[in-house]
């Protein structure tokens, strides 16, 4: 499940107040989630969870869902 | 080793110059299909030829006939390089095609198709079978002009060649003429309003001897690209160009890229490529969005012209290259600019190999009245990075409204004529009639001449430019104006600067009779979600109240006036965000 920080982090860097993310959403059914802005999406998880994340984990992203799991995973959750 | 002396009469067709690099090069690698963290495919010459071969033949038994138009919409894949090859063996024109993004809405991506096909002449679809829901409606449309829909990836090309129907094919292949066409491509990439531009063998091969000329290519160059075939930047400079001369192209997937695009530095850095092609934005992408820790063993000493074009190329974009890149072997003569667009194949001019860009700072201020005034202490500076000079067989001109020469240093549209220029808009004459005179092409884009160097600083048209993507503002017009919230016929869409991406970004005003800021968020939304149905992002919403546009002579509004009435000033009737 998509927690409401990541939410958060993703929503404010589209510039949407809000959008219902669930875990089997894709990046092209969200307004504004486009590859150009993909890039500053996950420099923005980046910098708020004080992570890394390497280009071929992200190559592997199908959904927010992956997204949340990597995000976990670099906190150790 | 010494630069080649590429021979376009050498062969009288593409498909015979690919023959000859086979007998040639056998063994040396034509295409380095690239996948990220996985070995990539080595395709040799003699490979790329004998599977063509095999898919020539496929084309044939399936009816498709010299001259038909086959668009091929298939994503990265290892054999849709030789499919390419075979279609054109067997006389038929291939057009890349772009791969639908998912959030294409299907109707939009059907009209869009529909349209391309009645405009440009599409005979058949070469896809993969997960479109085939898509597009199979399209074809069983009562007055359709595409007669079929093909999957060649299932092709089964793996037994001994039909020496029959080979022979055939290679008949047809013999007699095909330098001056029949051998391609169709897009002038732009939008749905509504592409231009279909056919090419002939004799306009590539030229053009392959005077750009390649122009790059200084050499049997120790390596080409290493992202772009995509279905954008001429990518097919003519990256595909046909190290094709025709035999040296090897690393082509990376362009979705794979956008994700990751330090694989572009890994393939530069594995293979020791030489030679690369991006637009402006690709710049500050490199520059800003990877890691340092990502880059560690990145070598990029091998480079001998990375080269800008698509888009406005921008100074600091340049500039944060070089600051990042420096340290990891890349020279700073290395960098390159290129200005060409479809209609003479690709290039016109080019700087010069290994020597630093020719940049000016001039008055903004002048710049914008028309005058290149070289910048003093007074002056609110713009720095103007050169295009470079017009490259072989192919001259260019600075003129005036009326179409007249201009002197060096004005402003004007800029004209071009070349040995490798189109025979015109294919289907559309009055199009081609609006664009080309006595021989010379008017690009509709602007820009000024000094000591021999190009300098393109704008647009006439409207055209939008996102990350080298060409966008008819039109195309976003049209559904803006069924939107719910919106006052039909009173939306403009525009471009705008992105300072940080190093492109622009898509921006739409639209008239509304909504009040309270609940309502215009609700209408913003509605026009996002238009925007994705015809795969546009649209970055920002300025929604102004009923009369609030500008009208031009024509009636309509005028998106030049309204770009500038928003950005220059503060209306408190605007609502943006």
């Amino acid at each position: 499940m998509i927690s409401s920080e990541l939410k958060q982090v993703i929503l404010k860097q589209l510039n949407l107040d809000d959008f219902d993310l669930q875990d089997e959403t894709t990046a092209p059914e969200v307004p504004g989630w486009d590859s150009l802005n993909h890039i500053n999406i996950v420099l923005a998880v980046e910098a708020h969870f004080k992570v890394k994340f390497k280009s071929y984990e992200l190559l592997r992203l199908k959904c927010v869902g992956d997204f949340q799991k990597l995000v976990d995973s670099k906190l150790q959750k | 080793m010494s630069e080649f002396n590429f021979k376009p009469q050498e062969t009288s067709t593409l498909w015979k110059r690919w023959q000859l690099n086979s007998q040639k090069f056998p063994n040396r690698d034509a295409i380095i299909h690239w996948v990220a963290g996985e070995e990539p495919v080595r395709i040799t010459f003699k490979n790329i030829i004998d599977t063509a071969k095999q898919f020539s033949i496929k084309i044939k038994e399936h009816g498709i006939k010299p001259g038909e138009v086959c668009a091929t919409i298939i994503r990265h894949n290892q054999f849709f390089y030789p499919l390419y090859l075979g279609i054109s063996r067997t006389g038929a024109l291939p057009a890349v095609l772009a791969f639908p993004n998912p959030r294409l809405h299907p109707d939009k991506f059907r009209q869009g198709l529909e349209g391309m096909a009645k405009r440009s002449g599409l005979d058949y679809i070469l896809t993969e079978r997960e479109l085939e829901p898509l597009i199979k409606p399209l074809i069983e449309k009562p007055g359709s002009t595409i007669k079929a829909i093909y999957f060649p990836l299932e092709w089964d090309i793996s037994g001994e060649i039909n020496s029959t129907i080979d022979n055939e094919v290679e008949e047809t292949a013999t007699k095909i003429k330098d001056s029949d066409p051998v391609l169709l491509q897009h002038s732009s990439g939008t749905t509504g309003l592409q231009k279909p531009v056919v090419l002939s063998h004799r306009a590539i091969l030229n053009h392959v001897k005077n750009l390649g000329g122009a790059l200084k290519i050499s049997e120790n160059d390596k080409v290493a690209s992202w772009l995509p075939l279905y954008h001429d930047f990518g097919l003519i400079a990256a595909f046909h160009i190290p094709l025709a001369y035999g040296i090897p192209l690393v082509q990376i997937d362009p979705f794979q890229w956008v994700l990751a695009p330090v694989i572009l530095l890994e393939a530069i850095t594995k293979e020791k490529a030489t030679l690369s092609f991006s637009p402006n934005f690709a710049y500050n992408v490199l520059s800003e969005k990877i890691d340092e820790e990502e880059l560690e063993g990145i070598d990029l000493s091998s480079m001998r012209m990375i080269v800008n074009a698509a888009e406005p190329i921008r100074h600091d974009s340049h500039e944060k290259f070089l600051h990042r890149f420096t340290k990891y072997g890349f020279p700073s003569t290395a960098l390159g600019c290129l200005y060409g667009m479809a209609e003479v194949t690709l290039g016109a001019t080019l700087t010069e190999p290994g020597k630093l860009i020719p940049e000016i700072s001039v008055d903004r201020n002048e710049l914008s009245r028309g005058v290149m005034k070289l910048a003093d202490n007074d002056s609110v500076v713009r720095v103007c990075v050169s295009s470079g000079r017009p490259i072989g067989e192919c001259d260019l001109k600075i003129v005036d409204e009326n179409r007249k020469d201009i002197q060096d240093g004005l402003v004007g549209e800029v004209a071009v004529t070349s040995i490798s220029m189109f025979d015109g808009y294919r289907n559309y004459p009055e199009k081609t009639a609006e664009v080309v005179e006595d021989k010379w092409y008017f690009s509709g884009d602007y820009g000024f001449r000094w000591q021999g160097e190009y300098y393109i600083i704008g647009r006439k048209k409207d055209i939008i430019i996102v990350a080298g993507k060409n966008i008819y503002p039109e195309d976003i017009e049209d559904v803006m104006n069924q939107v719910d919230g919106v006052i039909p016929g009173r939306t403009i869409a525009f471009g705008e600067e992105d300072v940080d991406m190093g492109t622009e970004f898509v921006s739409v005003i639209a008239e509304t009779k909504v009040e309270t800021d609940e309502e215009k968020n609700k209408v913003r939304m509605n026009i996002l979600k238009a925007g994705m149905s015809i795969d546009i992002v649209v970055h920002k919403v300025y929604l102004v109240p009923p009369r609030w546009l500008i009208k031009s002579s024509s009636g309509k509004p005028s998106r030049k006036a309204n770009k500038e009435r928003i950005i220059d000033k503060k209306d408190s009737q605007v609502w943006s965000r």
